[in-house]
């Protein structure tokens, strides 16, 4: 299960987060414990560097695009090198509808874009779609080019 | 000129840091969602409010029932537009709103139109929402169509309803199950995406059926898998068929291993890993199935992805639990690891190593180590000084570095967790290396002269005062104790005050002093502190006669002669009143635990709960015999077995055996609990039969008088043997009683009918002559002891199945405590040299080095050399093995 994905600014503010089957008692805990996580490892990191973590039975992917933060938290099969892959998809598709590694304006501005392809890439706690250009044309209500 | 170009500057700036959602508030952006209801809709300014309400959603803000019910009926309007990307939104947000049964209502006819509109995308979409928004009675109707699209020949189609499918096995596993054929078509697809959720699903609802999963493994093995994603799952399938049939006990070559092996060299490194793990976590997996996973694993630790130097350290540090002779090959990998930017993966590395490590690297390793400490968090910490603490237990002789590294670490800066794990470590290493023992106690005391712990110092001092007396030079103790009664808050100002008595009780030459010192603490603020000073005065200090001398070493070492969790439920149970509540009203049975308990047990078994502990379990079957009239001559008792079930589980009487060993009689003792509702025991006693154990005759019998429902008693039956011998039987034994019906209500029993309930039988062995006792360094043992008594041999010991097997099964007979971890054999090896240490009845020192081989066909050889004070010893032990 893909526990969460969330998007935090350099200040540790939330831009977007995403919980699935945590339950709400323990979505506080996560937040300030993933950008306490990247307060702690984030600073001056390269753009896109990976970084990997794991807390109890959970695996954490994270890292750093433009000024955005980005984190994914998984258990049991969404193991670290999944989270990788999931991770990788979402800065892509990210980059892709901003046209570069986004300033928190930037990202603010596409956010209606960057939620309709993170509803295609996870859906209910499970990785969907990888392809950046079909997402980008998933988004658009367009039928992926391979049909 | 440079002002209006700075001004523009900053405007810029200004633009940058404005953020669109700026002063964004849930009441304007509820009132701005009023344009959904417009005759005329603007596509674009209705999906900038949709915007606005995703990004309060994502917020973490919540809508009232009525705020959500009022925006979900405004978004079911905008199914009117045909701007497909507001019509993207509108999906979106009506899952993100997802409304309750009673407004579903509103849109399903609006969802089921897309279902089944000409535009793929529309049905696609349509299928997500409606399975993420609808119950069970609207499935049936939506059911036809869902089962379409999984063959549907656009794969977005095939997959959001194959995926909606995981979704709804959850709720109504029924429908989903009626969809087989069409997922196995799914799962041939040419789409990747497809056939990874094809198989996800299919695998879902056939999880149960072993022989379906299979079918199903073997079929996509054989056949073409298209994405890496569904090759990893089709990896685990196939780890999850080899485990279930070696469970079934199927032998001959393991299943689909080649399978496994080929993944090894898929282009995908996520593939490759799955198939390492897989490998890696096969039971029994031997070094050749292991070696190519390995090699993959070492590859990755160079990786510069950090995702996948995790993920090869972590599964190496597992590996490295079971067979860390096959993963000391990356080595030389892992040491780089140590200077890993990435915490995580150092700590990993730091930790494996530390496993796989020789005695020649250890030394090398805490060099390394001790830069890293500092900066890391102290979750890590604890890993890596539990990791050094089971390094020192195996390496003995390392135990000065080791210790001095933990002496270091345990002056700088941490949280209670840690210093504790630290402490635990040191406490342990007292324990069990006995030449760690001054050090580590120096190293306690400097502790405590600078600890904030409250918990930590009275621990500590507790078990100073029970080891600091015995040392060379106890006096130096002293000084660190009485500090604390000068300087610290009451308890810890109290444990000081215990611990400086139980010097003066054991310590003669100190006595005098410790007076002193005990009398300045009369004048303390806190009562509990100035009565334990006048209680250990008045003890140990009233005059010296030989028998209060005894009673105050007793009451000050002694632990209380009651089993403390009963202790702990009179005290529940104990009603405040005139009368005060004594102590010998505590029952004194030792109540058999369950497995659970055992295993909590076993955890938090550290400084702070040394009753549970083997030595003090025994002091207390010691005095539980002791205190019987009938055994008192029986001498020291010398040793005390594990309890031995002697009925299944959940049959109606539930007992157990402990056998306790003197040098010239064995007692039984029978621990019985009656699980029966409605039925008294009386007059329970054992019969034992002794026909098969001819040099033991029954001396003495002590029944019980009654066992209640749900309450345990203990009988005992003690038998006499030839004085210091180890004879050894198989004892039958019938359990005898009369059996009360009681009345519920009032309490009354009937006369009762005489029966017997056939137990299973007892034997005493050779290994129950022996006590588990280590050395620290084995070799110094061996050389001190010398050669006179040797007795050396040579065995065969026919075919076994491993030489692993033919260890264990002669450590078993010998019962003795294997040395520096030479009962672990690695997999595969021919020879084997194991080394035992024990204290044998007539409290002789044995030594043991065992030489193992094994040949071709399975052949173990082995060639047995015995040191002991005592050639007749060495004989015995000779002989136990030609017998055993």
């Amino acid at each position: 299960m893909l526990l969460a994905v969330l998007f935090s600014n350099n200040d540790g503010n939330i831009l977007v987060e995403r919980f699935h089957g945590v339950p709400a008692e323990e979505r506080l805990h996560w937040r300030s414990f993933l950008v306490k996580l990247g307060a702690d490892n984030l600073k001056g990191a390269k753009n896109e560097e990976l970084f990997v973590a794991s807390h109890k039975s959970v695996y954490i992917v994270y890292t750093m695009i433009g000024d955005v933060c980005v984190y994914v938290v998984g258990k049991d099969e969404y193991d670290e090198l999944a989270l990788a892959e999931v991770i990788f998809v979402i800065t892509t598709s990210v980059k892709d509808v901003c046209g570069k590694p986004p300033t928190e304006r930037l990202f603010l501005d596409k956010y209606g874009r960057i939620c309709l392809c993170l509803d295609e890439i996870v859906w209910k706690g499970m990785l969907e779609n990888t392809e950046k250009e079909r997402i980008k044309r998933l988004i658009r209500l367009k039928p992926p080019t391979e049909a | 000129m440079a002002q209006p170009f700075a001004k523009k500057d900053d405007d810029h700036d200004e633009e940058e840091d404005y953020s669109p959602f700026l002063g964004i508030e849930k009441s304007a952006v509820l009132q701005e969602a009023r344009v959904f209801n417009d005759p005329q809709l603007d596509p674009r300014r209705c999906s900038q409010v949709i915007i606005k309400l995703l990004y309060l959603l994502n917020q973490g803000d919540s809508f009232t029932k009525i705020e959500s019910t009022d925006v979900f009926f405004a978004v079911t309007k905008l199914f009117q537009s045909k701007d497909t990307g507001l019509r993207r939104l509108v999906y979106l947000m009506i899952k993100e709103l997802s409304p309750s049964a009673d407004e579903v209502i509103i849109v399903t006819s609006s969802l089921m139109k897309d279902m089944n509109s000409k535009i793929d995308m529309y049905r696609a979409n349509a299928i997500r929402v409606l399975c993420r928004i609808t119950d069970g009675t609207l499935l049936s109707q939506i059911e036809r169509y869902l089962k379409q699209a999984i063959v549907d020949k656009n794969p977005v189609v095939a997959s959001a309803a194959l995926v909606s499918g995981v979704h709804i096995l959850q709720s109504n596993p029924e429908i989903v199950k009626r969809w087989s054929n069409e997922m196995q078509e799914a799962v041939q697809s040419r789409s990747a995406l497809v056939q990874f959720h094809a198989l996800a699903l299919l695998h879902q609802v056939r999880q149960n059926d072993r022989l379906a999963v299979n079918k199903l493994v073997t079929s996509l093995t054989k056949g073409t898998v298209r994405s890496p994603l569904a090759q990893c799952l089709l990896i685990r399938y196939a780890s999850q068929v080899i485990r279930e049939s070696s469970l079934n006990g199927q032998t001959g070559d393991r299943p689909f291993y080649d399978f496994l092996e080929a993944c090894l060299r898929h282009k995908a490194e996520m593939v490759i890993f799955e198939a390492a793990r897989a490998i890696t976590e096969l039971s029994g997996v031997t070094s050749r199935e292991l070696t190519p996973a390995i090699n993959v694993l070492q590859l990755f630790l160079s990786s510069s992805k950090p995702v996948l130097r995790f993920a090869a350290v972590r599964t190496l540090n597992k590996v490295a639990m079971t067979h860390p002779l096959e993963v000391a090959n990356c080595n030389i990998d892992m040491e780089s690891l140590i200077s890993d930017q990435n915490r995580s993966i150092a700590t990993l590395a730091i930790t494996t190593l530390l496993k796989t490590g020789n005695e020649s690297s250890v030394d090398r390793l805490m060099k390394q180590i001790t830069n890293f400490m500092s900066d890391i968090a102290d979750e890590f910490k604890i890993v890596v000084v539990e990791a050094i603490r089971s390094l020192c237990l195996k390496f003995p002789l390392k135990y000065r570095s080791l210790m001095n590294f933990l002496s270091n670490i345990l002056r700088e800066e941490g949280g209670f967790e840690y210093k504790k794990a630290i402490v635990d470590s040191i406490v342990i290493l007292i324990r069990d290396i006995p030449d760690a023992k001054e050090s580590g106690l120096s190293h306690l005391c400097e502790f405590i002269e600078d600890c904030e712990f409250t918990y930590l110092s009275t621990q500590i001092l507790h078990f100073l005062g029970n080891e600091g007396p015995k040392t060379s030079d106890p006096s130096k103790y002293i000084r660190y104790i009485y500090n604390r009664v000068i300087l610290e808050n009451a308890t810890v100002r109290a444990s000081a005050v215990s611990t400086l008595a139980k010097f003066g009780a054991i310590v003669n030459s100190l006595k005098p002093r410790i007076f002193v010192l005990l009398r300045r603490c009369l004048f303390d603020s806190d009562d509990e502190v100035r009565d334990r000073a006048t209680l250990y005065l008045d003890t140990i200090g009233s005059d010296m006669a030989q028998e209060t001398d005894n009673d105050a070493k007793q009451f000050l070492f002694g632990s209380l002669d009651v089993p403390l969790v009963n202790l702990e439920s009179s005290l529940k149970n104990y009603v405040p009143s005139e009368e005060p509540f004594n102590i010998y009203s505590v029952p004194k049975e030792l109540k058999s635990q369950s497995l659970s308990e055992k295993k909590t047990l076993k955890k938090t078994n550290r400084l702070g709960a040394p009753p549970s502990g083997p030595t003090n379990l025994i002091d207390g079957y010691e005095r539980l015999l002791s205190s019987i009239p009938e055994f008192s001559s029986f001498g020291k008792l010398f040793k005390s077995s594990a309890p031995v079930e002697l009925t299944e589980a959940e049959t109606e009487y539930a007992i157990n055996a402990v056998k306790h060993v003197y040098e010239g009689h064995v007692v039984f003792q029978y621990n019985c609990t009656n699980t029966i509702p409605e039925q008294l025991l009386e007059d329970v006693s054992v019969i034992v039969d002794t026909s098969e154990a001819e040099d033991f005759s029954e001396f003495a019998s002590k029944p019980l008088r009654s066992l209640h429902y749900d309450s345990s008693g203990q009988l005992f039956v003690a038998f006499e043997k030839p004085y210091g011998v180890p004879v050894t039987g198989k004892f039958s034994n019938t359990l005898k009683f009369i059996m009360k019906e009681v009345d519920p209500s009032t309490g009354e029993t009937d006369v009762g009918v005489e029966d017997e309930y056939q137990l299973e039988d007892l034997e005493v062995t050779s290994a129950d002559y022996m006590l588990k006792v280590g050395v620290s360094n084995f070799r110094n043992a061996w050389e001190s002891m010398g050669d006179d008594c040797e007795r050396v041999d040579e065995y065969g010991l026919g075919v076994r199945e491993s030489l692993k097997e033919a260890v264990t099964a002669v450590i078993d007979i010998l019962g003795m405590q294997p040395c520096e971890g030479t009962n672990s054999v690695p997999n595969n090896s021919r020879s084997h040299t194991c080394l035992l240490s024990g204290l044998f009845i007539g409290n002789a020192k044995v030594l043991v080095r065992l030489s193992f081989g094994i040949d071709g066909p399975k052949q173990v050889a082995m060639k047995l050399a015995v040191r002991s004070e005592d050639q007749e010893v060495s004989d015995a032990i000779h002989e136990i093995v030609a017998c055993g």
